[in-house]
């Protein structure tokens, strides 16, 4: 069973949508975007063999957040005092390969896609690329969308960035 | 067995600046050089991170026979392995025939490693067993004994491995010359000690080891300012003025440090359930707990380049909050440059809630997404790309804070204690320290 092409093409706009707002730097207004009961999670990818198992420990967090920590960081990065961010990184969020399924609720949805994000820094050339695998799952809410639950993987087990201090 | 034995001289340049350090630092002046040279980076491989006692693993990471990780001193890939019989081994991560990788994986459980070039095969206890067509090809003739994946020095300290590329270094006991003391409050908080709590962050940056290495030596005099957000928010109890107040603790000629934070009017050992309070007054002495219960940060560097840290902390600002404990090592990669190993460790008898919470405190405010982290890794980058520059590579940095304070005789730890605990007394004995195993052949 799919999903109705026209649910699939709001998710895509909603994504997209999400991005511009964390490339534009509108955080305020991307923290909206999140459910109440949201959870933001990043768990490690480490190197093992083959036949060893999977190759992510859940139990280990680069982000476990919730909607409230989420928005903590937000503050932060609005107070005078995040250097980090002083300047500003400058982002690219390129989201692609959208999956959409049906969710475990009726109003909820499973949206898989493929995450590349550029960030660069000051006056130098150099960038980092992260790459990374993103499951969510969208709800729908009074004729728009929230995320509930996002669910990051990067494809690294070394982090290619001295921070990130940016949202994925 | 060829041994590192400071193959690599220093230049007379470098030779006749690291001769003026073992004046200049005690004086409080230490050259911008050091912290950002290829020549420097060299040295240290060899004089340093050959000859020092280098954090490898926790005892928790590998706790079963067979268990093992990867992980490097200097540019070594050393494989940490527990073999069958449950001893804790390391060995160079190098096939004696033709060098190759024999493990490829961070983690895992292997009772052999076979080279997939020729398959050589090695117990996990390092012996070489397997060699293909031994009797046709090598009739017999290679002496198996002779080729065993080269060995690395480990030993134990309370569930932490350090190892050593020396063979004749003193032992991990005299080499932590009573910091030992210290490293307690970290690692006996009950009667069977720590675990790590899943697997180690780890990212890349370009920074230089040392100045990381120094900020956890007990710099308590950077939090008020590259960490202000944390006043802003209210995540502080103290003040920017009462963060001061405590203690800061050397080995002197050890290089090891620590910066003992206090928050006047703290209740004692605030921020730990009262199971952990418990089972530490039963681990340790009672010099310890009337300096510990005190303690709000507790800060230290094992030289050269393990950093531990410990404080409460409230996900949300003005919560109660709970200890978390990272450990983290800032692992040469480069000049100027390091891969960064951050582990959280966790009571191991304390309640699974507790340990929850303690993870989620410190991934929020020290993970690879840090909010504290952040802004340390920005100053350090920064930092670390200026000093490199003609200009800087010839001047000096002031290391004077402190110079005049006296310690304090009635302290009950060893080492040597002044008050208070924002001063560069441990530093200054940090780059001496340094300076002198850089200086020995």
């Amino acid at each position: 069973m799919g999903v109705d092409p026209a649910i699939k093409a709001e998710i895509e706009e909603f994504l997209l949508h999400e991005a511009e707002l964390l490339d534009e730097r509108r955080f305020e207004e991307w923290i909206d975007l999140f459910a109440e009961d949201a959870r933001y999670e990043a768990p490690m990818r480490v190197t093992k063999a083959r036949d060893a198992g999977p190759d992510i420990v859940e139990e280990s967090k680069i982000f476990s957040d919730n909607r409230e920590t989420l928005h903590i960081r937000v503050q932060r990065l609005g107070t005078e005092f995040a250097w980090a961010e002083d300047p500003p990184s400058r982002t690219r969020h390129f989201v692609t390969n959208i999956r959409v399924q049906p969710g475990d609720r009726e109003n909820e949805y499973r949206v898989r896609c493929n995450l590349l994000v550029y960030r660069n820094r000051g006056d130098t050339p150099d960038y980092d690329l992260l790459s990374a695998d993103r499951q969510d799952i969208l709800r729908r809410v009074d004729g728009g969308w929230k995320i509930a639950y996002r669910r990051i993987v990067l494809d690294q087990s070394t982090v290619g960035s001295h921070n990130l201090s940016i949202f994925l | 067995m060829q041994v590192l034995k400071g193959r690599r001289q220093p230049s007379p340049e470098t030779r006749a600046m690291l001769e003026s350090m073992l004046d200049m630092v005690p004086q409080g002046r230490v050259p911008v050089r050091i912290f950002n040279d290829p020549e420097i980076f060299e040295l240290e491989q060899e004089r340093v991170f050959g000859r020092c006692w280098v954090f490898l693993a926790h005892e928790s990471e590998i706790p079963s026979p067979g268990d093992y990780v990867l992980r490097y001193i200097a540019n070594n890939s050393i494989i940490v392995v527990r073999d069958e019989e449950g001893k804790v081994r390391a060995h160079l991560n190098m096939c004696r025939h033709r060098g190759n990788q024999v493990c490829k994986a961070e983690m895992g459980n292997a009772s052999h490693f076979r080279c997939s070039y020729h398959g050589w095969t090695y117990k996990n206890t390092g012996e070489l067993i397997g060699v293909p067509y031994w009797n046709e090809v090598y009739h017999r003739r290679l002496d198996k004994a002779e080729w065993a994946l080269v060995p690395v020095r480990v030993e134990t300290y309370n569930g932490l491995i350090f190892g050593n590329l020396d063979p004749e270094a003193p032992s991990l006991e005299e080499y932590l010359g009573g910091f030992q003391w210290y490293l307690d409050f970290y690692l006996k908080p009950g009667p069977n000690g720590t675990e790590v709590y899943g697997t180690p962050d780890k990212w890349v940056a370009d920074t230089d080891w040392k100045i990381c290495a120094e900020n956890f030596a007990g710099d308590g005099y950077h939090t008020p300012v590259a960490h202000a957000f944390g006043f802003e928010l209210g995540y502080f109890p103290s003040s920017a003025r009462t963060h001061f107040e405590g203690v800061a603790v050397h080995i002197p000629g050890k290089g090891h440090a620590i910066g003992l934070g206090r928050t006047p009017g703290m209740p004692p050992f605030f921020g730990f359930p009262p199971e952990v309070v418990e089972a530490m007054h039963q681990t340790l002495t009672p010099e310890q707990v009337q300096v510990f219960s005190q303690v709000r940060t507790a800060v230290c560097t094992v030289f050269p380049n393990l950093s531990i840290l410990l404080q409460p902390f409230s996900r949300i600002p003005g919560q109660p909050g709970v200890r978390f404990v990272t450990m983290r090592l800032w692992h040469p990669i480069g000049p100027g440059r390091i891969q960064m190993w951050s582990w959280c460790i966790v009571p191991k008898d304390a309640p699974q809630w507790y340990k929850d919470e303690s993870y989620l405190a410190y991934t929020l405010a020290f993970g690879a997404a840090g909010m504290f982290e952040q802004d340390d890794f920005e100053n350090w980058t920064n930092l670390t790309r200026q000093v490199k520059s003609t200009l800087a590579r010839d001047l000096v940095f002031p290391y004077e804070m402190g110079l005049d304070l006296e310690p304090d005789p009635s302290f009950p730890g060893p080492g040597v204690a002044v008050p208070p605990y924002v001063h560069e007394t441990n530093f200054r004995n940090m780059w001496a320290t340094w300076a002198r195993y850089m200086l020995r052949d």
